[in-house]
């Protein structure tokens, strides 16, 4: 699986999306009501550990981490 | 601050004076000096006035991203004379375009990104681009004659709140009321040109007018911390120890997911002297384990209303609570009163419950261009019968202890403080009854959950997330209801209403 695929398994059965349609890869998860804001935490914790990378305070402050592909991207740029 | 000003914009050459090439703000982009700020803001005000009417009757809307472009825009209108109206810039356009009727701005400052916006809306309103702004010089000569032409009872910002009919209100503030404030801070906080102020507040709530004004009086520095930070409770502390953050000004509810997270006893903020947090009731919980692990820094529970500037009563945290307590919202700040009044307008002994009356040169002058529920909010004093004397009305119920410290009790009203913002569960209800196919709707707010439960009388099938966004056009997102109940009729009491208490008992307390 590719990390997109990776964290978009794991977003969908963590926050109960199913087969919704509307759920892609560059949906905004947040303003699109997917995940609420404390479940921000639980997809960067999920993908350090997946991936054995640390996502930085810089890395949140720089880089707009709010679709599937937008954090894959921030992802594979620390492997 | 040795002599009398009459303008808030006048802090800004004060400060220029005194702290010249010093870092002033700090924010994601870059950072400014307190005489660039000056000089920025003097340039923003010469074109703002070459291109737009401006004066204290022309409020100029400041639509930009979190950033010092906000408040360089905000000194400007100031030294323009126009009081500066700040928009959070993921408002949803019906909104904007609702504030904006109420408001009737002489202009908008925003970016490119933001011009777009409107424009697309459709916005009949002057739109100037920041970066425009600053590109020429600032008729200096011309600022200061207008300066020494306007009064402190001139209006120096105008915010807007939830309104209960889906209109917001806009709260009008004079420059006397943010002289004040800053002076008070000032007075009573130890803050030092070493002092380094960690920003929370958006701008477009009043708790920004702390973070920009103490650093304008006493020379400190404030980071402007990026907002997708307070997502990230971990980044967040590594941001504040990495800037060196010693004072923070917050809303409770980011104390509390920063304590829920772990983090406050993982990491230790070296520099942190000094906490204070307004706008909802901090749990006692939450705030022993900030004080176990900053036992030497001061904790400051403060309560104020945005028609009181900011700020109107508050307590330094002197003695252990524990759970079950109620942490008191404490004594007036300088220049300002409370009074408990009871429903026949008498004042009411301590012990006794009554609501919140404040006055003092911190009230606003009224809400903006609404002189009806102005007067229902601004009434006359009901123990002096001498002279106009007004008090603002808060809808907050309270009493006061032994000690003479003000205790709250919760809301006279259908008002509520979720996170730290200041709800009107008419306003959703306004924005839910527009929507298609929807009969009847009612919401509520859970004490216990903390959430807001929206009921929606209809026959069609609702779906929550969906729902919610069509909601998202008209409605800011902390407006939107954490729960949705959809019945095909709803209860009603023998006298017609919705029978609220029913709903309740069924829907939000077994729940």
């Amino acid at each position: 699986m590719t990390v997109a695929e990776t964290i978009s398994e794991f977003i969908k059965e963590k926050f109960d999306i199913g087969d919704d349609p509307d759920f892609t890869n560059d949906v905004h998860l947040f303003n699109e009501g997917f995940v609420d804001s404390f479940g921000a935490v639980e997809i960067i914790h999920f993908v350090e550990e997946t991936y054995g990378i640390s996502i930085t305070q810089k890395d949140i402050t720089l880089f707009p981490m709010n679709t599937v592909n937008e954090i894959a991207a921030v992802v594979e740029s620390k492997q | 601050m040795d002599r009398l000003y009459t303008s808030a914009a006048e802090l800004v050459d004060f400060a220029a004076q005194s702290y010249g090439e010093k870092i002033a703000f700090s924010d994601v982009y870059g950072e400014i000096s307190f005489a660039d700020l000056q000089t920025q803001s003097r340039k923003l005000a010469t074109a703002l006035m070459e291109k737009a009417e401006t004066g204290r009757m022309m409020p100029v809307m400041v639509y930009l991203p979190k950033s010092i472009k906000s408040i360089v825009s905000f000194m400007g209108s100031m030294y323009a004379q126009s009081p500066f109206v700040p928009m959070d810039y993921a408002v949803p356009m019906a909104r904007f375009i609702s504030t904006a009727k109420n408001l009737c701005p002489t202009a908008v400052i925003t970016d490119s990104e933001g011009k777009d916006r409107l424009k697309e809306a459709g916005i009949d309103v002057t739109i100037l681009v920041y970066d425009e702004l600053i590109a020429r010089d600032a008729d200096n000569i011309k600022i200061d004659r207008m300066l020494n032409t306007s009064t402190d009872l001139d209006s120096a910002y105008i915010m807007y709140t939830s309104g209960s009919t889906g209109t917001p209100k806009g709260v009008t503030i004079s420059h006397r009321a943010v002289l004040d404030y800053a002076k008070w801070l000032s007075d009573t906080f130890e803050i030092t040109p070493e002092s380094i102020i960690g920003m929370q507040s958006a701008f477009h709530f009043d708790n920004c007018i702390f973070d920009m004004f103490a650093t304008l009086l006493t020379g400190s520095k404030t980071v402007i911390i990026p907002e997708v930070l307070f997502m990230y409770p971990e980044k967040l502390f590594d941001f504040l120890s990495e800037e060196k953050i010693s004072i923070i000004f917050w809303v409770p509810t980011v104390m509390i997911s920063v304590a829920n997270s772990g983090i406050l006893t993982e990491k230790k903020l070296d520099d942190l002297k000094l906490i204070l947090f307004a706008g909802e009731v901090m749990p006692i919980k939450q705030l022993n384990q900030w004080i176990e692990s900053y036992p030497d820094a001061t904790f400051v529970n403060m309560y104020g209303p945005t028609e009181a500037t900011d700020i109107v009563l508050y307590y330094v945290i002197d003695r252990k609570f524990s759970t079950g307590e109620t942490l008191p919202i404490g004594k007036p700040c300088a220049n300002m009163k409370a009074l408990i009044l009871d429903e026949d307008k008498k004042l009411c002994p301590k012990g006794k419950q009554g609501e919140l009356y404040i006055g003092g040169s911190g009230i606003s002058m009224g809400y903006w261009n609404a002189p009806e529920i102005t007067a229902n909010a601004f009434v006359q004093n009901p123990l002096n019968t001498r002279y106009r004397d007004r008090l603002y009305r808060t809808g907050d119920l309270v009493y006061m202890a032994e000690d003479g410290n003000i205790m709250f009790l919760g809301r006279a009203d259908s008002q509520i403080k979720l996170r730290g913002n200041r709800i009107e569960l008419g306003d959703i209800e306004a924005a839910a009854s527009a929507m298609d196919n929807i009969k009847n709707c009612c919401a509520m707010f859970s004490q216990k959950t903390e959430e807001i439960f929206l009921f929606l009388e209809t026959d069609s099938e609702i779906v929550p997330r969906k729902f919610n966004m069509a909601l998202k056009k008209t409605l800011p997102a902390y407006m939107i209801p954490q729960r949705l109940v959809t019945l095909n009729s709803f209860p009603h009491t023998p006298s017609g209403k919705i029978d609220r208490q029913t709903l309740k008992k069924q829907y939000m307390e077994e729940n």
